[in-house]
């Protein structure tokens, strides 16, 4: 009371004096809701200047706010209503005039306070080259991400057909996409959601103050303490898609009069899920935050944050292990271990990240931004490993029913007692066979108590991925007038990761001994060749034995060097803008391997002195070179890198906008794609080429007081994409490595939002539709991607051709004859080639669409009802299966049977009218927030998802690499794909206290 | 005030309620050892029989699914975990030896030497592996497993580690027995045309063979391409004492115990083998002119583009005595590529020997668990 008491005073006495000395100038607008352009009431209005608050006040029924008698000068003017995030906008009080800002737009709190991690699940993809993450743009100020952002994030849709790591994330102004591998690294911070909260984003092609960025936008998270909302906030949330339970607790000092801010965030995330067992949460997460203003035009802010904690992952697996369990979220990772469930994949990570940032405005009409920032810590991942025993996963291809048996004699799989049996074994209503149906945590266990010596044969390692990743952003703007700004910056990166397993569990062993069991099948007469540790094993006479911690199996770093220098122009003339944008940079990356492998051991001449040295020569031990190194310092990689970018825009009397863009990008490879298998050696990808893309979009936008639209078109087609993954190959019998170069891709299609207030006060319509097709193409040369394929145990190179059906394959045409369905062929026996089938980029859908309806009272109530619509989904595919070694077969003789059959790219869309539910989502969403004492706000929001409980969506999947002989032995079958399906009907409830 | 701390209490007991249900099945930290496996005694088993009185129950060519609930109970004498056992494992009482198709990897992780072994047999298929009628061939052995319901073979591997728990059960293995291998002479050896586990008890079982003599003759059968037929003769090469010993003589140039997938790489490429031909003694393969294929015809740019390079076990031929003994080894175990001591191989040392000995179509096969096995001049390979 006393301290409310204190302000009105203040009030008064700022008012007094500003009256007193007379001024003319002045602030007016209306508040509105940016969704809809709803006017908002009771907003507060506050203007700061010189850290001096110097007026206060709130918007009427309309929205609408004026404050008077304003000296000139620059305010900083906050923005704060109940239910929306709160906003900061510089304001210019010029010449004595009241300055118009028209409209200041608020963004609702609930889309954003939905927008945390738990709207994305976590997968375990590591095995099987298959990576993704979170791809949609969060846009504050666009109808379509709004919605597309939060409601398309359960289906992992990416945006416009885009891997995650063409979307640039960046912190304080400093780009954090993972410097190994490209991923958007939404993890690091995730928990921490009121604290990176304040966002700034672009779309498609546009530039933004803090960077040019690529074709598939940038989302800069501020990061500041000055940026986190002022008070005090606690919220619970519980949640059934992903973790039971959220606890957060968030402070923001604001600015205080000394110039200083302090902020923190804290967050508890626990539990598993109602849909996947052996997923779980134990991850906490802390953000402290200290900034201070030095006099008017400096800022230094030094953050600190980290998400330390651990969850378990789920498992993709085929349909009929899905059909099997009667279940299509069954996870084969966990088992029970004395009862309880323990999941053998576990991401533990602490990876803490500091940043010191300087904000200053030596000159009004020039703002320069430094960053430095560095993320340090341990990312690891548990995961099985085993020597010379059984495989022991539960959906093991071999323990599963169609290994006994199928319906085609061609599989020679005939065995229909052991097949009754087998489905016998998964019957998920016979409890006593759990241990066949999940990890049979009770038998490693066993088979380590029994083992001679105490050596494990079972042991939990834990695959690290450990960056020290070292940035400095730097960033001015200068504003020559209001027709031309210029802005450019200069960014540096320094990433020394060190890539290496170690021991997390023995399992009830004492020891795990370092040699590589899949040399051991090559090589099994000479023990040097199958040493992990070759130094070790030749200086001790014996290979490594691990105990608990240790590292073993492979130790190496990635490092990464990258610097880049960008520059945006920008011209405006009343509704005219036009933007030229350019960067140009270097990226250079090598391997450095901190322990020498037995099958890479060195250079002839180095093997030759190891030889010498251990006195190996003509001993069984004897080593031989290859060529190729596993240990010591890579050739460097290196690649020069930019891009130009154009727009022009134009707005139209009555808030109608076009604009188009036009940019060209060369990127680098990811470190992970450029080596052909970095854990074992040196090796770079033959013909590593910069990536190239051109993408163009033309936009047309509506912002009206009745209606809020946009609608985009966009064309994308990226060049020279390189790929590399490793499998078995059982036409080989060998494990090999597959690299890919020179992989195209074409994305095209149209976007668009629209929201339209209905004639009953507070409710309005909105929807979004995303229809693109997204395509493998070929080269700019015409061609295929090219692929090397070596053996992983020798760097024998087995295959070097184009992979003749990745973009495409063909139809035949077909005749009937004596009732029977073939193949037409011409004279010399070759088939009519009809047409080419398309092959498109994987795992999200290509048609996307959601109509919502919202309700929002004046008493602070929301409703929304929405249903979605989803098709065009594709598997992701497996270069293997479309060489014309996997469409030939054992007899090497290709036919358009075999190629329809193994070239082909599933839809995850199964067809039919039984099938159409699968396409259709429905969620609703309640929410109310009370307003005591106009000091204290509370709150809740409860989202249904799926509430028609729809189980069969599949979310992505890919296909396995492993062939089947035909009995005849004239063709391959594939193994059946695996695949990850959506959580059927779920909720989260959060509710909040703010003050 | 009080509302909004009731409704916030309220909400902590309501999610706390979940956390209750949720943390009890996921559990996220690590849960205790689990206990050790129970050990099966005689006392948990209605009948146990020998083996000879189960192989006696068996008649050529007609494999049976047991219907008794009847066990066999035996100790493991063969060990894969250097290789040259694959999928299965021989017990042994005093009357014989048998082998178990289980049909899985690492099987000595789980039933280790010398470990009492009970087969629960009620449901299994008995049958014999390596029997051929006629002058030329001769007794197989008769082994346990579960029914071939393709017909190819008598039994077929258990596979299902369901079918495996449910017929073979662990004895105490903190009380191994030390398995002595009884050494055998001459005489003891069975006869391979007629005998087999119901009539000779050291067949299948662990035996050490003194004073073998090196023949100085191979036998290993190449495919051309794994992915092809293997029974086709088009797809094989004899490696054998008549096809294609003009070069290297009758052991093609193998001083080792088998090949592994280096050396027999190395083999070929050295061109030993070229002048072998690609069929059988019958069917040859033809070449486009009607001379025989040889594997110097695949030679193409030294390559050898369409001959797989794989791993191939080998047996080399002893004598004992006048009886002929093959030691086969599997060109994946550890030692396949370790030479046979040349004093061994030039006739001036014998080989004393230890190891399972089997029959394969009238031939006696000898079949070892690891170098040390091979012992000249009293002292153990290594």
């Amino acid at each position: 009371m006393c301290k409310r008491f204190i302000a009105i005073l203040s009030a008064l006495l700022v008012c007094a004096v500003s009256f007193a000395q007379g001024y003319t100038g002045g602030v007016k607008g209306t508040v509105v809701n940016r969704a809809g352009r709803i006017p908002v009431s009771g907003a507060t209005l506050t203007l700061v200047k010189g850290g001096e608050q110097i007026a206060s006040t709130t918007s009427d029924a309309e929205g609408k706010f004026l404050v008077e008698n304003l000296e000139d000068g620059v305010y900083a003017m906050t923005v704060m209503a109940p239910g929306f995030t709160d906003i900061n906008v510089n304001v210019t009080v010029d010449k004595g005039f009241v300055k118009d800002l028209i409209f200041v737009s608020m963004v609702e709190t609930q889309t954003i306070e939905n927008l945390d991690d738990s709207s994305f699940a976590e997968f375990d993809m590591d095995d099987s080259g298959y990576t993704d993450n979170p791809t949609i743009l969060f846009g504050q100020n666009d109808v379509y991400t709004n919605i597309a952002g939060y409601g398309f994030s359960s289906v992992r849709f990416k945006n416009r057909g885009y891997n995650s790591e063409s979307q640039d994330v960046l912190l304080a102004g400093v780009n954090m996409n993972d410097a190994i591998t490209g991923y958007s690294p939404f993890s690091l911070w995730s928990g921490l959601n009121e604290a990176m909260r304040s966002t700034e984003t672009s779309m498609g092609n546009e530039t933004a103050d803090f960077g040019v960025g690529g074709f598939n936008g940038q989302t800069n998270i501020q990061a500041v303490p000055s940026s986190v909302r002022k008070g005090w906030r606690f919220s619970l949330l519980t949640n059934s898609a992903l973790y039971r339970f959220r606890a957060m607790v968030t402070y923001a000092s604001g600015e205080l009069d000394n110039g200083w801010s302090y902020a923190f965030n804290a967050s508890a995330r626990l539990g598993g899920n109602d849909w996947v067992e052996g997923v779980y949460y134990r991850s906490f997460a802390y953000y402290l935050g200290v900034e201070k203003k030095f006099g008017n035009s400096h800022r230094l802010s030094l953050v600190s944050f980290a998400t330390p904690g651990q969850r378990g992952a789920q498992n993709a697996s085929t349909q009929e292990v899905y059909d099997l369990m009667g279940d299509n979220m069954y996870n084969s990772n966990w088992g029970y271990q004395n009862g309880k469930v323990r999941n053998s994949r576990v991401r533990k990570t602490f990876e803490p990240v500091t940043l010191l940032k300087y904000t200053g405005n030596p000159l009004e009409n020039l703002e320069v931004n430094a960053t430095v920032l560095w993320r340090t810590g341990f990312n690891g991942y548990t995961a099985l490993d085993w020597y010379d025993a059984q495989d022991p996963r539960p959906d093991y291809y071999r323990n599963l029913p169609s290994y006994s048996f199928n319906d085609d004699e061609d599989y020679g799989r005939l065995d229909d007692v052991k097949y009754e049996i087998s489905k016998e074994m998964w019957n998920p209503a016979i409890k006593d066979y759990a241990n066949y149906q999940h990890l049979n945590w009770d038998r490693m266990y066993n088979v380590n108590y029994n083992s001679i010596g105490g050596r494990s044969k079972y042991a939990l390692e834990e695959r690290h991925v450990d960056q020290n990743d070292f940035n400095v952003a730097t960033s001015v703007k200068w504003r020559q007038s209001d027709l031309f700004t210029l802005t450019a910056g200069i960014n540096a990166r320094i990433n020394r990761t060190e890539n290496y397993k170690k021991m997390n569990d023995l399992l009830g062993g004492e020891y795990f001994v370092n040699v590589d069991q899949f040399a051991e099948r090559d090589f099994a007469s000479n023990e040097s060749v199958i040493q992990n540790d070759l130094d070790y094993f030749l200086n001790n006479g014996h290979a490594q034995n691990i105990t608990k911690g240790q590292k073993y199996g492979y130790d190496y770093l990635a490092q990464v060097r990258k610097v880049n220098a960008w520059g945006i122009i920008s011209l405006t003339k009343g509704g005219f803008s036009a933007i030229g944008a350019g960067t140009i940079g270097y990226t250079g990356y090598w391997r450095e391997g901190l322990v020498r492998k037995g099958l890479f051991a060195g250079t002839y001449d180095e093997v030759a002195a190891l030889n010498e040295k251990y006195n190996l020569t003509g001993t069984s031990r004897e080593l031989k070179s290859n060529g190729e190194t596993s240990f010591g310092r890579s050739e460097t990689a290196k690649f020069l890198t930019g891009s130009l970018k154009g727009q022009l825009s134009y707005v139209f009397v009555g808030g109608h906008r076009l604009s188009a863009n036009l940019g060209l990008y060369k990127d680098a490879p990811s470190f992970t794609n450029s080596f052909v298998s970095p854990r074992t050696r040196n090796t770079l990808v033959g013909n590593l080429k910069t990536q190239k893309t051109i993408s163009a979009d033309i936009n047309y936008q509506l912002s009206t007081s009745w209606m809020n639209l946009r609608l985009t078109g966009f064309l994308t087609q990226i060049y020279d994409q390189t790929d590399v993954m490793s499998f078995y190959d059982d036409s080989q019998q060998s494990m090999t490595n597959f690299a890919m170069t020179g992989i195209a891709q074409r994305h095209m299609g149209i976007e668009l939002g629209v929201k339209v207030p209905l004639p009953v006060d507070g409710l309005s319509v909105a929807g979004v539709l995303s229809f693109g097709e997204y395509i493998y193409t070929k080269n700019f040369k015409g061609k295929n991607p090219y692929m090397v394929q070596t053996v992983d145990n020798s760097a024998e190179v087995i295959r070097k051709e184009e992979i003749p059906y990745w973009v495409s394959h063909p139809s035949f045409r077909t005749v009937v004859m004596d009732g029977e369905t073939m193949y037409d062929v011409d004279n010399d026996g070759n088939p009519y080639v009809k047409g080419q089938n398309k092959h498109y980029v994987p795992s999200t859908p290509q048609l996307a669409a959601e109509i919502a309806l919202n309700y929002r009272t004046k008493s602070y109530w929301f409703f929304e009802l929405n249903t979605q619509f989803f098709a065009r989904s594709y598997l992701d595919m497996n270069p293997l299966y479309r060489t014309h070694v996997a469409c030939a077969g054992p007899d090497g003789i290709e036919t358009p049977a075999e190629i329809a059959y193994m070239a082909s790219q599933e839809s995850l869309f199964l067809p039919g009218k039984s099938h159409v539910k699968d396409h259709f989502l429905l969620n609703a969403s309640i929410g109310k927030s009370w307003y005591i004492q106009r000091k204290y706000s509370i709150g809740f929001s409860l989202n249904a998802n799926n509430l028609t409980n729809n189980r069969g969506f599949k979310t992505g999947g890919y296909e396995q690499t492993r062939l089947i002989k035909s009995s005849s032995y004239d063709r391959y079958y594939r193994f059946d794909p695996k695949y990850f399906y959506m959580q059927g009907a779920s909720y989260m409830l959060n509710v909040y206290f703010r003050f | 005030m009080r509302k909004i701390f009731i409704f916030v209490a309220a909400l902590i007991a309501v999610t706390s309620c979940g956390l209750k249900e949720e943390f009890q099945p996921v559990f996220s930290g690590t849960p205790g050892n689990p206990p050790a496996y129970k050990y099966y005694t005689d006392d948990d088993f209605f009948e146990i029989i020998s083996i000879a009185q189960l192989s006696k129950m068996y008649t050529t060519g007609k494999p049976f699914e047991v219907e008794d609930d009847i066990t066999i109970k035996g100790v493991v004498v063969s060990t894969d975990q250097p290789g040259n056992f694959y999928k299965s494992f021989y017990i042994q009482d005093e009357t014989a030896g048998i082998e178990i198709k289980v049909g899985k990897n690492g099987l000595y992780n789980e039933y280790l030497l010398g470990q009492t072994v009970y087969v629960k047999l009620q449901g299994l298929t008995v049958g014999m592996y390596g029997y051929k009628s006629g002058n030329y061939g001769g007794m197989g052995m008769v082994q346990v497993g579960f029914a071939d319901s393709t017909g190819e073979y008598e039994t077929s591997y258990l596979e299902m580690s369901y079918l495996v728990d449910k017929h073979i059960f662990r004895g105490d293995p903190s009380q191994p027995a030390v398995v002595e291998p009884v050494v055998i002479t001459e005489r003891d050896l069975p006869n391979p045309k007629t005998d087999s586990q119901a009539t000779n008890k050291y067949v299948g079982r662990l035996v050490t063979l003194k004073g073998l003599k090196y023949e100085d003759q191979i036998f290993c059968l190449l495919y051309l391409n794994s992915s092809k037929d293997k029974k086709s003769y088009t797809n094989r090469v004899f490696l054998s004492d008549t096809n294609g010993i003009d070069t290297m003589g009758k052991t093609h140039g193998v001083t080792t115990w088998a090949m592994s997938k280096n050396m027999m790489k190395d083999y070929l490429l050295a061109g030993y083998w070229d002048s072998c031909k690609i069929g059988s003694g019958q069917d040859f393969v033809k070449n486009p002119d009607g001379t025989d294929m040889t594997l110097g015809d695949l030679k193409g740019d030294g390559s050898y583009p369409d001959v797989e390079k794989a791993a191939y076990s080998v047996s080399q031929y002893f004598k004992m005595g006048s009886t002929e003994i093959q030691v086969r080894t599997s060109g994946y175990s550890k030692f396949a590529d370790k030479e046979i001591p040349r004093s061994v191989r030039d006739g001036s040392a014998t080989l004393d020997i230890t190891g399972v000995i089997s029959l394969y179509q009238g031939a006696i096969q000898f079949t070892v668990n690891n170098l040390s096995d091979f012992v000249v001049n009293g002292k153990p390979l290594e």
